[in-house]
Parts: C-alpha cells; structure tokens; sequence
C-alpha cells in the first residue's frame, strides 16, 4: 500500500495521521498476506489490530475537530461515514474474538480495510482540503 | 430505463478507478451479456426510488490488477481478501452513483454487495455498460425500475 504526496489535503497533523494510518494498514496486511502458518501471524495481527483502533479513534476525533473548527459544511455527513465505519470494526473484532480469529474473517476485513482507507483518504477526505483552500484557512494545525 | 440513470454509475465507476487506482476508464462497445466465469462476479441491490440489482463482473486479471495496485503486493487467486476489498470498491462505486441520482430526484439505498458464482442477468431486462479500463475489461449489468408514486 503506497502513500502518495497526492493524498495529502494541506493540514499537517491530518496528513501526519493518514500516513501513519497507511503505514499501519500496510504492515497488518503485509502479516495478514504474508505466508506463515496463521498461529504464528496471530500476535502480531492482535497486537497491530489494538493499535489501530486506538489510532483510528484518535485521527477521526483530531479530523472532526478540524472540519468544526474550519465550519466544514460537511461535517456531519463525515462524522456519520466515520461512525459507520467505527461501528464495522466493532462488529468484526466482535466476531474476531467471537471466532478465535478465524482466518478467513480478518482476509476479508483486510481487504475492506484497504479499499476503504484508500478511498476515505483519496477521495472523501481531499474535500476537507479544497474547503479550507477557498476559505483560505491556515494549513498548518496548531 | 433513463440514460441518466446508467450514467450516474458510469460516472461514479470512472471517478473511482481514477481516485483509487489512478486507472482510466470509458466505455466500451462489445455489447454483451455474458458475465466472466474465472472472474468475480458481485451485486449490489438498490432500494427506493428505483429498486433493482447491479451485477459487477471483473474478470480475474482485471480483479487481481485491482488488488495488486491498491495494496502493492502480487495476487494470484480470487480469494476472500481479494473478493472482500472488490466487494467495497463496488460498495463505494454504487454509494457515489446513489449521490449522482438525487440530481434527478431519485433517493436510493444499496444493500451491502453480495459475491455470487452465476448471477441472473436477464438480458431483455437489463442494460449492460460494458468498460474498457487501462488494466482489463469491466462489465455492469444494471437492472432497475422505477416505483411509480
């Protein structure tokens, strides 16, 4: 999963967060692809999975507060895509746990989790970046 | 069916294998039918204003490109990652398409995409766009009506 400087939307800790966030995802799904017998793969997709909920918690919250504080008209509709999302990844580490990891279960989260992040980031987030442009919001977070 | 309808998803698949694959899409013009049998085939069904089913059919280069340029890693078969992260694409394709038809005051929901072995596409009833992308052909099999208020 590669990111691209095209991704970044001008506001510095959100950019700092979404390629962190990429990094993550890449390395859990390089373990979740890689081909070692899945028992020894499970502690590290544990451990990478605890992660990045708490790192996803704490990006959605830090991008919410950025678009309250520009008055993104978007923001509510975001929080909701957010919301949903978080909501998934309850469901799925529900069955995780549910299931003993069952390995099938954390393919297909794996590869949601890739198309989604890639578009939320690519596509969904940019417009955060063009509103703060026209509004001519200072791009660098405090 | 209105041709502002087949456009809405036409849109929204070009804007998203730009946005997601940097890969260019327009239309093709081998108009058929038939769905990929090595492939991926995934629907998706819409609710509300139009009701009907989305019939994706992603050949298996075309789905393995996919996958490969979105994560950076080689795939050689159609499994459940693979088949989960096409499942979303389409998910994300039919939710823009969605956005696209309030412009005509249409108001639909999709369920979540289902990956099917043979879907039933009923030619006589369905208006097929068939796409040329950079990576291989795509085929949309789209089968909607309208409610009538």
């Amino acid at each position: 999963m590669m990111w691209k400087e095209k991704y970044k939307i001008g506001v510095e800790l959100i950019d700092q967060q979404h390629e962190e966030l990429f990094r993550r995802v890449s390395d859990f799904i390089g373990t979740v692809r890689s081909e070692n017998p899945w028992d020894t793969k499970l502690s590290k997709i544990k451990e990478t999975l605890e992660f990045m909920n708490d790192y996803v918690i704490t990006h959605f919250r830090d991008e919410e507060e950025y678009q309250a504080k520009i008055n993104y008209p978007g923001l509510e509709k975001h929080k909701k895509i957010h919301d949903d999302f978080k909501a998934e990844v309850v469901e799925f580490v529900r069955l995780f746990e549910e299931t003993g990891f069952d390995e099938d279960l954390v393919q297909r989260f794996s590869g949601k989790l890739l198309a989604w992040l890639i578009n939320h980031v690519a596509g969904i987030d940019q417009k955060i970046g063009e509103f703060a442009r026209k509004q001519e919001v200072p791009h660098h977070e405090s | 069916m209105k041709a502002e309808y087949v456009n809405s998803f036409y849109q929204a698949a070009q804007d998203v294998f730009k946005i997601m694959l940097d890969v260019g899409t327009q239309k093709d013009d081998v108009f058929t039918h038939e769905i990929t049998d090595d492939g991926a085939n995934i629907t998706i069904k819409l609710k509300g204003d139009l009701t009907g089913t989305i019939v994706f059919s992603f050949p298996k280069e075309t789905a393995l490109e996919m996958v490969k340029i979105m994560s950076g890693m080689e795939m050689d078969k159609l499994d459940s990652f693979i088949l989960s992260a096409l499942s979303e694409i389409v998910n994300i394709i039919c939710g823009n398409a969605a956005t696209h038809l309030q412009k005509y005051n249409k108001s639909v929901d999709i369920t979540p995409p289902e990956v099917v072995e043979k879907p039933s596409t009923e030619a006589d009833k369905c208006e097929l766009l068939p796409l040329k992308t950079d990576i291989g052909a795509v085929k949309l099999n789209i089968q909607l009506e309208e409610n009538q208020e």
